[in-house]
């Protein structure tokens, strides 16, 4: 229903894709290579959106460690998204076990620290499984085990499968941006979106009986707070690193079309999905191998076919136009890339008033 | 908290459609049709069609809900009293009268737009600091004890009550004598230096003792000052992105660094190399372009491997070793002591010729080293200079007249190439695991490339030969000239102990200026039977180091020759408790002796738990303070954004009103004042209060009543915010409006603070020329101390630890700093704790736990001599096999039994680190709280791990004497 068709993107040389009846898309780009696993942005993000009501256990942006279960435990093969690129039929999908997610476990501190038991301090009913569970895990043997840090949030793709799924039209994305909602007074809690995302990252709140889902902090981008003044979304502001550059993807002259476009070094997760993701990533690099003698060895410690997995064929280009821009600048030449790639200008790094005069 | 916890049929049936029914494939589009309409559900009568949800949504109304919450009533500026160097500025976010939330304020001002822009700081922790404000965890009224320490068991009591049984208590104390028995434990002035100062003040204006830190909790890099002749002194962050080349060498910045790590990152686009060493494939690992995995305690061998590769193929600085090191210099063959000038008769007109060092000039000629102690005005003198008008002979091996006759002397860098050449290839293979190739060409890449730094920290500095360790890294900054640049030098970051404004902060904290500060390991383990517990050796040079005064230990020795206990203790912004290693021995021994202890602290943590009376303090964002941290060069402010919650006081109300209790109750009482046995001052109790809120440097009455006023006075009493030659001046009022950066550099730093450029350390000597503040007045790699000499550790040397630490146990145990806490702040924090596994975790290497029979999940026993503590076991495929990982700083509640991390640390410490250089005079090394004294270490400690339903064998008889163990203990 929803979808353009003839900007779909399977022609290297079309223009940016933005959704049919969409004047906007709302982008980020998330450098792996600068995600250190703080999650500072799901603290930021937590703090700001998720704190009660039923949604204590949701983190609409999370950081997981890859390889791993993620969050919720095993989301990629949880199903969802679509068929094929057409956008015709979708892909059957799952709703995630509570256990999946993990309960946001409460505490005996009182009881310790003023009541004089004896118990160590625990979660009251327990704790099997956490949104972080398997942390900095990975994989591998020692010394060449491998890992990396995924932040995720919702992706606010331009085929939005979650959108598709609801049987009341309760999602939908909105026409200046591109921003996916779940309309809370419509929402009647079915959960189809959260079965159809293939990411999970619609969250069922067990209270307001609704679902809920990353809102790309549209607030903060519209400067509606007492001070007028426009924020960057909160996990992006907050990210110590600054490994998350925010814009619009059809903004021709801004640093996320020339990773996504131009450099063609910001990859969409699991593009199989078929959602096509406005969240972009730069995939990792890593040392190389140890030798059983202690040698560095030019081996790829994070196996290709593992990132080709994750970020699709053209993982292998984009590491090496990476690869050979850095070459560059360690010779001392000027690479446009390598400096998009610092946080040397936060002017560059959220660009989000460009199209405010349309 | 939640009261909205649902259980699990509610969670799949509120809309009637479980899980099973998808998976069955009912929720497939293709039944629910195109725009979803046709779906049969009564809830769909009368709702409003839309025609495409993509682009074209009519009803969004509702999307004010959100709008509506992104509001506030008001924000204030303020930040975390936390030691880690992170010193971030934030908003806090006020709504109906309670914080909201926090963000960082992200207006630091830009050094230079080549660099990173330095915004945001902050990091998970303090982006839910807000938790803490209104925590199950805090204190809201005086409590006192009702059962045992420990048990959590209070009763609460008035402000008047708690105060005058303190009050009392002191008063008694002071009049008896026993002054130097009241102990103050704070750490950490740079990240509050007025609640620093609260107590410090108090401490000081009783008579009491002020407790070191930096080297307790094995912080201080002893190699600096054995070296440098300093502390230690660090470019700030920002500097990394300056570098060509940087090691990060045992400091996980991505995880103990999170403000800074960007430097670090970003230096890698900028085309920098980044080499990580670290035993495990750690979280800064995983962002190096090479990483280095020696085997742990092996550091010192693979650094003179490094620089034996740098030495034989000659890629080192002459010019550099020539002036700035004590390279050049002569030593006797026969007594391994530096040759004098006084020996060969040259330097006749300096003040002391014995204290002159020797050189060989290019013409064979005997030359006086200038800068030497015993020609300079003491161990800093601006006035004096290295600067040589002749060319040194490095390499130098002959025979000198003196007044014993004929005697052969080398230089010290034919003593280094001999100890150097032990460090073959093979040799150090061997010995750490790395490969031979791969260690020389990074040996020879930091060599070759312009800049090139080593950024180290704790994972190198927790060990017994921590002074060796950092010698031999140092070196290597050392024989390729990388100091004094850009880009360059060693930058140890462990702990924000190091603050720009110091003298203000110094005159606040201590305004008598004659302070009992004791170097706090040699205490803690002295009270807690270190002498009788310790090998003969050790506790010897114990014995001869407190006997000859190079270090003391507080209650001191009375005329009688009886050494009393102390008696009461104040624990303030610190969980000494908790954290303290030789935790058995201390809870045992230490513990018992003191009469009173007070804990003043906005949560119950582990010290507050196990004290007598705990008094409520503000929270981080319910006070006036500064915030300061070597990673940067600006200073910005804690503002109250809401009143104390409770009962809660700001630290400086908590310790006046004390000094107000004291004076009143002094005067009741009738006391008069107390002689002190060792400064010449007297202890007046009837004046406490009006001493404590008087300006000592202006003389003002009253003057310092409040957090605001001593953050003033601290600003206008440093050099750096209020510099003498200069019109600037940073008031409290300019850093509520935008962090500033600092004016100037005081003495205790070692170059000036410039604009536009980061700060660079070692400036003064090695553009300026001046003496570095050792005996020889350059970087000093040789020490001819009598104690040095006799351990052969004159010149830096590969050792192994001490073998039996904890027992005869086959795995090592390491304690690094994890990303979930800042020490025990935030450990219980249930945000953080809900993103871990909710209890304390062991990491540990698949093959080893295969081997026990542990699985991912299991609850084990890590356990040595010392006791075993119960833990859940985390299967960390990139920890290396033989080492069992436990994340410090666990509350002791956070354990079944009360035991924690420290548990299986023993106490134990290095002879070298309790002396006085020179052994007379000691200009060079002696005792100052946090430049020197004997660091608390805790990574030669030996243990085993097993399934806790596992075989028997705890307890008793794990417990038999093997080394180094504590006494008493037995019941654990």
């Amino acid at each position: 229903m929803s979808s353009n068709t003839q900007n779909d993107g399977e022609d290297e040389d079309t223009l940016i894709n933005v959704a049919d009846g969409v004047d906007h898309q709302v982008a980020m780009v998330m450098d792996l290579n600068k995600c250190i696993g703080c999650q500072t942005c799901t603290i930021a993000c937590k703090s700001l959106w998720t704190e009660d009501g039923g949604s204590e256990y949701m983190y609409w942006n999370n950081v997981e460690t890859k390889p791993g279960e993620g969050y919720p435990r095993g989301w990629e093969e949880s199903g969802g998204g679509w068929q094929s690129g057409e956008h015709t039929d979708r892909q059957t999908g799952e709703i995630p076990d509570r256990e999946d997610y993990g309960r946001a476990w409460e505490f005996n501190h009182e009881e310790i620290m003023y009541e004089g038991s004896d118990e160590p301090l625990r979660p009251r009913d327990g704790a099997e499984w956490g949104p972080n569970w398997d942390e900095d895990e990975g994989a591998g043997e020692y010394p060449n085990s491998y890992y990396f840090y995924l932040p995720r949030i919702c992706n606010h793709c331009t085929h939005p499968s979650c959108v598709e799924a609801c049987p009341r039209s309760a999602l939908y994305k909105r026409e200046e941006d591109g921003i996916v909602l779940v309309d809370q007074d419509r929402c009647r809690g079915y959960r189809y979106c959260v079965e159809g995302c293939p990411y999970k990252k619609v969250y069922y709140n067990t209270v307001s009986k609704k679902s809920e889902k990353c809102i790309f902090c549209y607030p903060r981008i519209e400067g509606e707070g007492p001070d007028g003044e426009t924020f960057a979304p909160a996990c992006a502001e907050e990210c110590p690193p600054q490994l998350r550059l925010v814009g619009f993807l059809d903004d021709e002259d801004g640093p996320i079309y020339k990773l996504v476009e131009e450099y063609e070094v910001a990859l969409p997760l699991h593009p199989e999905f078929q959602t096509q993701p406005n969240v972009y990533y730069i995939p990792p690099f890593a040392p190389p191998q140890h030798t059983d003698e202690g040698e560095s060895v030019d081996v790829d410690r994070i196996p290709r076919q593992y990132l080709r997995e994750l970020f699709g064929d053209r993982v292998d280009e984009a590491l090496d136009t990476i690869e050979r821009e850095r070459q560059r600048a360690r010779q001392g030449a000027d690479s446009e890339l390598m400096e998009i790639l610092q946080d040397k200008n936060p002017a560059e790094q959220y660009r989000l008033e460009v199209f405010e005069d349309d | 908290m939640s009261e909205h916890d649902i259980d699990d049929d509610r969670w799949m049936d509120s809309s009637g459609i479980t899980r099973r029914d998808f998976v069955r494939g009912l929720g497939a589009a293709s039944i629910v049709g195109a725009t979803g309409l046709s779906f049969a559900d009564e809830e769909m009568d009368g709702l409003q069609a839309v025609d495409d949800p993509i682009g074209s949504y009519p009803y969004r109304e509702w999307e004010d809900l959100y709008r509506e919450e992104w509001d506030w009533d008001s924000v204030a500026r303020s930040t975390h009293s936390v030691n880690c160097t992170g010193s971030c500025s934030w908003n806090v976010y006020v709504k109906d009268g309670q914080v909201w939330r926090e963000e960082q304020a992200g207006d630091y001002p830009v050094i230079d737009e080549d660099l990173p822009d330095p915004n945001p700081r902050g990091c998970q922790k303090g982006a839910c600091y807000t938790d803490y404000v209104n925590a199950d965890q805090r204190v809201l009224h005086p409590l006192r004890r009702t059962g045992e320490r420990g048990e959590g068991q209070w009763e609460r009591i008035s402000w008047d009550e708690a105060l005058t049984e303190i009050a009392d208590h002191v008063i008694d104390e002071v009049q008896a004598g026993r002054y130097d028995a009241i102990s103050g434990f704070t750490p950490i002035p740079a990240m509050s230096p007025v609640s620093f100062a609260s107590g410090s003040r108090l401490v000081n204006l009783l008579g009491g003792v002020s407790h070191s830190f930096y080297d307790w909790y094995s912080d201080l890099p002893p190699g600096q000052p054995i070296t440098w002749g300093t502390q230690t002194d660090n470019a700030e962050s920002a500097d990394w992105h300056n570098a060509d080349y940087i090691i990060a060498w045992g400091s996980n910045i991505n995880v103990t660094r999170i403000p800074d790590a960007k430097y670090f990152l970003d230096a890698g686009y900028e085309g920098a190399k980044r080499v990580g060493i670290f035993t495990d494939y750690s979280q800064t690992a995983i962002h190096t372009d090479e990483w280095l995995a020696p085997e742990g305690g092996t550091d010192t061998a693979l650094a003179l491997g490094m620089a034996q590769t740098i030495v034989d193929e000659e890629l080192y600085d002459e010019s550099h070793l020539k002036e700035q090191t004590d390279m050049p210099l002569l030593v006797r063959e026969d007594t391994g002591k530096f040759l004098r000038a006084g020996e060969v008769g040259l330097a006749a007109d300096a003040d002391d010729p014995d204290k002159v060092f020797v050189m060989v000039d290019e013409d064979g000629e005997l030359r006086p080293a200038p800068g030497s102690l015993g020609e300079r005005d003491g161990q800093h003198d601006p006035e004096s200079s290295i600067e040589l008008d002749f060319d040194p002979q490095l390499g130098v091996e002959r025979s000198v007249e003196t007044d014993d006759g004929e005697v052969a002397v080398r230089s010290v860098w034919e003593n280094l190439r001999e100890e150097l050449s032990q460090y073959t290839p093979a040799f150090v293979h061997e010995e750490t695991g790395v490969g031979e190739n791969t260690y020389q060409r990074v040996a020879r890449e930091f060599a070759d490339a312009d800049a090139a730094k080593i950024i180290h920290g704790k994972g190198v500095n927790d060990w017994y030969h921590n002074d060796l360790g950092n010698r031999a890294i140092q070196l290597l900054v050392t024989l390729t000239g990388n100091l004094g640049e850009p880009g360059t030098g060693l930058d140890h970051y462990v702990g924000q102990e190091k603050i720009w404004t110091f003298h203000g902060w110094k005159t606040l904290s201590f305004p008598t200026g004659s302070v009992r500060g004791v170097p706090t390991t040699l205490w803690t383990y002295f009270h807690a039977g270190i002498l009788d517990n310790t090998d003969p050796d050790t506790a010897e040079k114990i014995r001869e180091s407190i006997d000859e005064g190079w270090m003391p230990v507080y209650p001191e020795e009375r005329e009688d020759g009886s050494w009393p206990d102390p008696s009461t203790m104040f624990v303030w912004r610190g969980n000494y408790f908790n954290q303290a290693k030789g935790n058995v021995a201390v809870e045992e021994q230490l513990w018992p002796k003191l009469d009173l202890v007070v804990d003043i602290n906005f949560r119950m943590d582990s010290t507050a738990m196990y004290s007598d009376i705990v008094l409520p303090a503000a929270s981080h964002y319910e006070k006036h303070d500064l915030n300061m941290t070597d990673m940067h060069t600006y200073v910005h402010p804690f503002t109250p954004a809401v009143e104390p919650l409770g009962e809660a006081k700001s630290d400086w109300e908590i310790f006046r009103l004390l000094a107000e209790k004291i004076q009143e109750r002094a005067q009741e009482r009738g006391v008069e004042p107390v002689e002190d046995r060792s400064f010449d001052r007297e202890i007046d109790l009837t004046t406490i209060y009006d001493d404590y809120v008087r300006d000592w440097e202006t003389g003002e009455e009253g003057a310092l009543e409040d957090g605001r006023e001593a953050s003033e006075f601290v600003l206008e009493h440093s050099e750096e915010s209020n510099p003498a030659d200069s019109d600037e001046q940073i008031t409290f009022a300019d850093t509520v409006e935008q962090p500033q950066r600092l004016e100037a550099a005081g003495d205790h730093w070692t170059s000036d603070i410039e604009d536009g450029a980061p700060y660079v350390p070692w400036q003064d000597y090695v553009q300026d020329k001046q003496p570095w503040p050792t005996f020889t007045g350059r970087q000093q790699y040789y020490v001819d101390h009598d104690w040095f000499l006799e351990l052969g550790e004159e010149l830096p040397t590969h050792k192994e630890g001490p073998q039996d630490t904890g027992g005869d146990y086959p795995l090592s145990y390491n304690t690094p700093h994890s990303r979930w806490s800042i020490h025990s702040t935030w450990r219980e924090n249930t945000k953080m704790l809900r993103l871990q596994r909710g209890e304390p975790t062991v990491f540990l290497n698949p093959e080893d736990a295969e081997e026990r029979g542990i699985e991912d999940g299991d609850t084990v026993e890590v356990y040595n001599d010392m006791g075993s503590v119960e833990v859940q076991a985390k299967i960390y495929p990139s920890g290396d096999p033989g080492t069992v990982r436990h994340f410090f700083s666990w509350e002791k509640f956070q354990y079944p039994g009360r035991d924690n991390f420290n548990t299986l640390v023993p106490m134990y410490m290095k002879p070298t680190q309790l002396v006085q250089y020179p052994e007379d005079t000691g200009e060079h090394l002696y005792f100052f709280p946090n430049y020197w004294g004997p660091t608390g270490v805790n990574s030669d400690v030996n243990v085993d791990v097993r399934l806790t339903d596992g075989q028997s064998g705890s307890g008793d008889e794990q417990r038999e004497s093997v080394g180094v163990r504590p006494a008493g203990g037995d019941d654990q």
